[in-house]
């Protein structure tokens, strides 16, 4: 089980979702993701072209590179959360 | 699998002259025994020839399909001295080649995918990785195996989450890939436009998905002209390398547009190359029946 989120990480979360709202075109309140709901298919819905978009925002927003042979996709995208605490570790901006 | 095993040994061993004279044999059974494909594939000649369909339109439809099926046997097995190809657009891809950033092909199911794929990997040194949906990449991957067993065919499997970050770490090594822009699965997003004469839906997903990885974007097919001979034309569908961030989405409406008007010329060149034998379009032809008196 992941530990529950530190406040740096929800406010990262907020952030990235945010984003997500805006490159995505999401109908959704940025503020109404669910942040422990899937975001691929059931969940937020999302298909592969958006994880796409969103891998290309979240390289160019904090420099993490979320690559096809990450082993570790499904974790990264399994929550907002997991995604937020996946780039906290790696960002560089 | 064996039984495509032994049609691939036979095809091979009599040489393609001779095994083809089974394929009117195949092209028959069709003929006669799929009625939904012969009311679709009616109603595509009706709108592609602006006149009823008769039963020799379809026989040649289902016979150049079977043709292309043949001989996918002949050219994975890179024989291609048994064949005669001429090509349109090959300058295009080179300079996409030489400017090394990759391009997205995207093809129909019009003419033989196989025949450009073999082609383009001999003639201009392309490798084209193909995407497509889990289903038909694993029953192709298998059955272009059990044709040709030395082959090692780059088969990206769409509809799963990192299917696009595939896509996208090919392109960025500068490789092609190749994707069918003419069917959808339901669910995805897609554009109504005029084909034909009627409105027909076309996924957006794969213009889309060039739009965001700022690459060119070429109509790649080859049409089976009758005996031995193919065309080949690669055609200029959009290039988004040059386009800055954010593409529009009426940039990528634009370029689905093109796409299909692309289709739609090389349909009328080739009327009897197009393999969709589904229901194609929602509503049916106005003003032309689709069946003759005859028939």
């Amino acid at each position: 089980m992941q530990p529950a989120a530190s406040p740096v990480t929800r406010d990262l979360e907020r952030e990235i979702a945010d984003l997500m709202v805006q490159a995505l075109n999401l109908t959704v309140a940025s503020a109404d993701i669910d942040p422990a709901a899937p975001l691929y298919r059931e969940g937020l819905g999302l298909d592969s072209i958006d994880i796409l978009e969103i891998a290309l925002v979240v390289s160019k927003r904090y420099g993490v590179e979320i690559k096809a042979d990450s082993e570790n996709n499904h974790q990264i995208f399994s929550s907002l959360t997991a995604l937020a605490d996946f780039i906290a570790e790696r960002r560089t901006k | 699998m064996l039984l495509l095993r032994l049609m691939s040994w036979i095809s091979l061993r009599l040489g393609r002259r001779l095994s083809r004279s089974v394929l009117y044999g195949i092209a028959a059974y069709f003929f006669v025994f799929a009625p939904r494909a012969r009311r679709h594939a009616r109603e595509y000649l009706c709108r592609v020839l602006g006149r009823p369909a008769t039963p020799i339109d379809r026989f040649r439809q289902i016979f150049a399909f079977a043709s292309t099926i043949h001989d996918r046997v002949y050219l994975l097995n890179q024989r291609f001295e048994l064949f005669q190809f001429s090509i349109d657009g090959e300058e295009l891809v080179r300079a996409a080649q030489a400017q090394g950033g990759g391009a997205l092909l995207i093809g129909a199911h019009l003419g033989s995918f196989e025949a450009t794929r073999a082609l383009g990997q001999r003639q201009a040194g392309l490798e084209i990785a193909m995407a497509m949906y889990a289903n038909n990449a694993r029953k192709i991957n298998s059955a272009l195996t059990a044709i040709c067993p030395r082959l090692k065919l780059d088969i990206i499997e769409l509809g799963h989450m990192p299917a696009m970050l595939e896509i996208r770490a090919r392109l960025a090594a500068g490789s092609f890939v190749g994707m069918l822009g003419d069917r959808t699965l339901g669910g995805e997003s897609v554009e109504q436009v005029m084909f034909l004469g009627a409105p027909a839906s076309f996924p957006l997903g794969p213009l889309r998905a060039a739009a965001m990885l700022h690459c060119p974007v070429y109509f790649m097919a080859a049409f089976y002209l009758g005996g031995n001979r193919y065309h080949i034309v690669f055609e200029q569908i959009a290039d988004f390398s040059t386009t800055g961030p954010g593409v529009g989405a009426n940039a990528i409406s634009a370029a689905v547009r093109q796409y299909v008007a692309v289709v739609e010329r090389h349909c009328r060149l080739y009327p009897y190359n197009w393999f969709n034998f589904l229901d194609f379009w929602q509503a049916p032809p106005a003003g032309v029946p689709l069946v003759s008196g005859t028939e």
